[in-house]
């Protein structure tokens, strides 16, 4: 949507993230030296399995940590303000407001026991100044921008009296009523099936261009991920290992877990004998291994990778990779995509 | 029978003659409500399906949720009972199986007795009854009931109906299930080896001892260690939990594994290795899968055939590459536009279909799927179109079948 970055000044630009989480066994490292940025009316992406810190990444944005959660360093401005030490009850007008979220679940995000009307119309009366009657008249008017058929009957209704595909359909409509200039979302189409998926994908576009928000788009799906995103964050175990325009990313992987993760999963367009293995498991989280953190599940791993932790760099325009041995990596993509074509 | 020569007969199959029939497969549930717990209504859940899956084969059951395909696998089971339909596993029908006595008996007399009895009344000869009959499996009961048994009916049903305990039994033997949550789908009480090993203990395939040295084996074979036999479930990850899953349904070295959802509660480099694993063992036992998933990308990697199922009706059923090739029914179009490709230069046109799946407690007239079709006409919301052979092997229940192209 929009690849022109190069003069614009970021929407949100997060530094060097750290949240850790106190808990009884010990501390977790679960966010641990993000940097990216967001730029006005683009899509990011966070992509990554699950702990790998992608929504920990997006609550510590929005500063909707537990008690047990702290940010423990970094930085994160946002439309020239910083984040981080903003008051909180300035905070609450900046949620909801100027960035909003939406969940995976919608059911359980959604309250049971008020009606969907309430819910759109509780966010629109906190940020906006309305009466009641012209709240219920732009929750109305919200729910029928999302393509909820009889908008009118809809919004008396409550959340269990909805489909799944409907229920983040209000979702939506709640967190863009307040015309936010972020979005948050989170796995908003995971629960759904992929006939919804792709309803609720489609509709996610034509709002991005009709209100011209920024969205964060986090999932494991990397083909939700190749459909609507503009750039992407590979996370792994609380690390960005690269981050890339998306096209740059699928032809030109940097990262041997981004590559790995891109030849693991199964095509709808293509036929593959066997599936990439990356071997192991995702490390635990109170005890990540020292070095690179993927170094215990990499086929291209060295000493020096078990030591020393690679930095992010630079590898091509506006292309960063977090890994020692570019040239291993690149050696054997080059071998499997000849092998390919042969 | 020993571990071998189990598997060297299921090698030696011949992949020409079904393994598995399922025949006007329906299963209802009721819905009650009221003071009295009334029945009020039926969810159909599956409502006339029928398919085979032939010898070391995978058939892939893809749909999405509330389409019954679960439901199909539950039945086949029967984990739940049937509502009507037959199941014929290895040319013995298994249907009446696990039904109470009486129900059984009603099935018998019902599917067998009297509708042989009327047939021969008509036909006047056995010869000629025998040959009015299409199915071939009816053909070989028939000669049962009027060669071996005289046109006895209560003789036929005495046999049919001993020993059911021992049929029942040897059943569970062949076919066996892998859940979709590798949480709730292990007892978090028992050690794994007693996970692994119960079953065969139970159908008394091995003494205690070999049980626990087979449960090592396996633990080995879906990649894990044996040092891992003392655990408990809770001390493993998804991915480690689904192969302990994979290892207890393999332990009695079954014929058919119904894999339900088996990677989808799973990461994807985790799904990878599972399917990865099946793939294997579906070399080393010989194994034959019903592989129930909503991801038509899964479906695709396993798959030797695939059946779309849409509110409880197999809408589409062919091989995987004629499916990928020339998909017929517009709802197996759509699905395949719908799903995101990951290539970002591959950005598809998509078909995107209005509205939700209709309830099955009320499903559409005529073509269930007539209500989100792009090109349903007049005669769809009329006529239920019936599942057809297009092409060899290729079947399609649609009235317009082939018309929507991607």
């Amino acid at each position: 949507m929009n690849n022109n970055n190069n003069h614009k000044k970021p929407l949100l630009s997060v530094k060097d993230l750290r949240t850790y989480f106190h808990t009884e066994d010990g501390i977790v490292k679960a966010v641990d030296g993000v940097s990216f940025e967001v730029y006005p009316g683009e899509t990011l992406g966070i992509v990554g399995e699950s702990g790998c810190g992608k929504s920990v990444t997006a609550l510590s944005i929005m500063r909707l940590l537990d008690e047990k959660g702290e940010i423990a360093g970094g930085e994160i401005e946002f439309d020239n303000m910083n984040v981080l030490s903003i008051p909180e009850n300035k905070m609450r007008k900046l949620r909801g407001n100027e960035m909003a979220m939406i969940f995976q679940e919608p059911m359980t995000a959604l309250n049971p026991v008020y009606t969907v009307g309430d819910q759109i119309m509780e966010a629109i009366l906190l940020h906006q100044d309305v009466n009641e009657k012209k709240a219920r008249e732009l929750a109305v008017d919200m729910l029928q921008r999302v393509g909820i058929p009889e908008p009118g009957k809809r919004v008396d209704e409550y959340p269990h009296e909805l489909s799944g595909g409907m229920r983040q359909r209000a979702m939506i409509a709640m967190s863009l009523s307040c015309n936010p200039k972020l979005l948050f979302a989170d796995e908003p189409t995971t629960a759904l099936d992929v006939t919804i998926q792709a309803q609720i994908l489609e509709l996610m576009k034509e709002l991005q261009n009709e209100y011209g928000m920024s969205i964060i788009m986090i999932t494991h799906d990397l083909g939700v991920i190749a459909e609507v995103t503009d750039r992407v964050v590979v996370m792994y175990a609380g690390k960005v290992v690269e981050y890339a325009d998306v096209n740059t990313l699928f032809k030109e992987p940097r990262h041997p877990y981004s590559w790995g993760l891109m030849n693991a999963i199964p095509r709808l367009d293509e036929e593959k004998e066997k599936l990439y293995n990356i071997p192991g498991i995702v490390p635990n989280p109170l005890d990540f291994p020292e070095g690179c953190r993927f170094s215990t599940r990499c086929p291209h791993a060295t000493d020096k990778c078990k030591t020393e932790e690679p930095p992010l760099e630079e590898v091509g325009e506006k292309h960063f990779a977090a890994c020692w041995h570019i040239d291993k990596l690149l050696e054997e993509i080059k071998r499997v995509r000849e092998g390919e074509s042969a | 029978m020993t571990e071998d020569k189990r598997t060297e007969l299921k090698m030696g199959r011949d992949r020409s003659k079904p393994l598995l029939q399922v025949e006007n497969l329906v299963k209802y549930f009721p819905v009650r409500a009221g003071v009295f717990r009334r029945v009020v209504d039926y969810v159909r859940a599956v409502d006339d399906v029928s398919f085979e899956i032939y010898p070391r084969e995978t058939l892939g059951l893809v749909g999405e949720s509330g389409c019954g395909k679960t439901t199909v696998g539950m039945t086949l089971l029967r984990l739940h009972e049937t509502t009507s339909g037959r199941i014929i596993v290895e040319g013995k029908d298994t249907t009446y199986y696990f039904m109470p006595f009486f129900r059984a008996r009603k099935y018998l007399k019902e599917t067998y007795v009297n509708r042989f009895d009327d047939l021969k009344e008509k036909a006047g000869s056995t010869d000629s009854a025998i040959k009015s009959l299409e199915n071939e499996f009816d053909k070989k009961m028939v000669r049962q009931y009027f060669e071996k048994h005289n046109g006895s009916g209560s003789d036929f049903m005495k046999e049919m109906l001993s020993k059911r305990e021992d049929k029942r039994k040897a059943f569970r033997r062949e076919a066996q299930f892998i859940f979709q949550d590798p949480y709730s789908s292990l007892n978090p009480r028992m050690r794994v080896k007693n996970i692994i090993s119960e079953a065969a203990i139970i159908h008394k395939q091995a003494t205690r001892k070999e049980a626990l040295k087979k449960a090592a084996d396996l633990l080995k074979t879906v990649g894990l260690s044996t040092e891992h036999m003392s655990r408990f479930p809770h001390e493993f990850s998804g991915g480690q939990r689904q192969r302990i899953g994979i290892a207890r349904a393999l332990v009695l070295n079954p014929d058919i594994i119904i894999a339900d959802e088996a990677v989808s509660a799973l990461d994807v480099s985790i799904q990878a290795q599972v399917l990865n694993i099946l793939n294997d063992l579906q070399e080393q036992f010989g194994l034959t899968f019903l592989f129930i998933a909503h991801d038509l990308s899964v479906i695709r990697h396993v798959s030797d055939r695939i059946a779309v199922m849409y509110l409880g009706k197999i809408v589409e059923l062919a091989s995987k590459d004629e499916l990928f090739a020339k998909p017929m029914h517009p709802y197996t179009v759509s699905l395949m536009s719908a799903i995101p490709i990951p290539d970002p230069e591959k950005k598809s046109k998509r078909i995107v279909l209005k509205g939700d799946v209709p309830s099955p407690i009320n499903p559409p007239s005529g073509c269930r799927f007539h209500t989100r079709c792009p090109i349903a006409k007049e005669i769809c919301s009329k006529e239920e179109p019936p599942l057809v052979e297009i092409e060899d092997g290729h079947k399609v229940a649609c009235h317009f079948a082939g018309e929507m192209k991607r």
